[in-house]
């Protein structure tokens, strides 16, 4: 998957938790979830759960600390399906 | 210093499904998910912890900066209906509770007795409007301050640190405290200091 695929399938993941339509329009690798996103926090767990289905990986706590922007999902995403 | 988070309970239960696979094991510790399951009312539990987490980290990161999502780490213990704690990295945090019918409430402060003379207010809001959301909470924050003070309010404006946190600022006597925010649903509060 490259890069603008892994954003695309990020942007269809958080979609539902957004509450700024604005954020979701201009998403890119340097949105964050809860300030241009304006996701809120407990809905980022569910964020986190989606990502972990859709992708089929465990996010452990230690990434989950820093899944705070798409930048940091998509680190995490691409780690963890090269340990696959 | 204090933080605060409110939980409007219906915003809550029409967005989050805390029952979904995995969702209570991400966020709490073993212990925490034993008062869940033992609750009378399991929903209000994990609103109610949430909120002890959530006013926890808003005090954690306006002391020592730095912005994460690391909800087990800030560990809950109930004391009863109304008081808790909350610990994290050896720093407790003291937390009151409370839990109305419609919002969930909870204001967390650092063990210091200098930390009751706080002021706090919990109010209904109405209108979705994320930016006029804010500006309402600031103009009854304002209102607030200088009625309890008795200063002029149009000495008193809402600025940001450094951080990007608010503090309540009077131009008159050149004093700035640090505040707390919060905004969920039809529900809003702050706390001042």
């Amino acid at each position: 998957m490259n890069k603008e695929e892994l954003i695309a399938s990020l942007k269809e993941i958080v979609k539902p938790y957004v509450k700024d339509p604005e954020g979701l329009k201009n998403l890119d690798e340097n949105s964050d979830f809860i300030k241009d996103l304006k996701i809120n926090s407990a809905n980022l767990v569910d964020v986190i759960l989606d990502i972990e289905s859709a992708f089929d990986i465990i996010i452990d706590n230690e990434s989950m600390e820093k899944m705070l922007t798409v930048k940091a999902a998509m680190e995490i995403i691409t780690t963890k399906l090269s340990e696959k | 210093m204090t933080g605060n988070d409110i939980i409007d309970r219906a915003t809550a239960a029409a967005e989050s499904n805390w029952k979904r696979k995995g969702f209570l094991e991400k966020i709490f510790t073993l212990q925490e998910q034993q008062y869940i399951h033992e609750a009378a009312s399991p929903g209000e539990m994990v609103w109610k912890l949430w909120s002890m987490k959530e006013s926890a980290y808003k005090v954690y990161t306006r002391q020592y900066g730095g912005r994460f999502f690391a909800p087990q780490k800030f560990n809950c213990t109930v004391l009863s209906r109304s008081a808790g704690k909350v610990d994290i990295n050896n720093v407790t945090y003291l937390i009151t509770t409370n839990t109305d019918k419609k919002y969930i409430y909870s204001i967390a402060r650092l063990d210091d007795p200098g930390n009751a003379s706080f002021m706090n207010c919990c109010f209904r809001i109405t209108g979705t409007d994320f930016g006029k959301q804010q500006q309402f909470i600031y103009e009854r924050m304002i209102s607030h301050y200088a009625m309890v003070s008795g200063k002029e309010r149009n000495d008193i404006e809402i600025i940001k640190d450094r951080n990007g946190l608010p503090l309540l600022y009077c131009s008159q006597d050149k004093l700035s405290i640090p505040v707390s925010i919060t905004h969920h649903g039809n529900y809003a509060a702050f706390t001042i200091y």
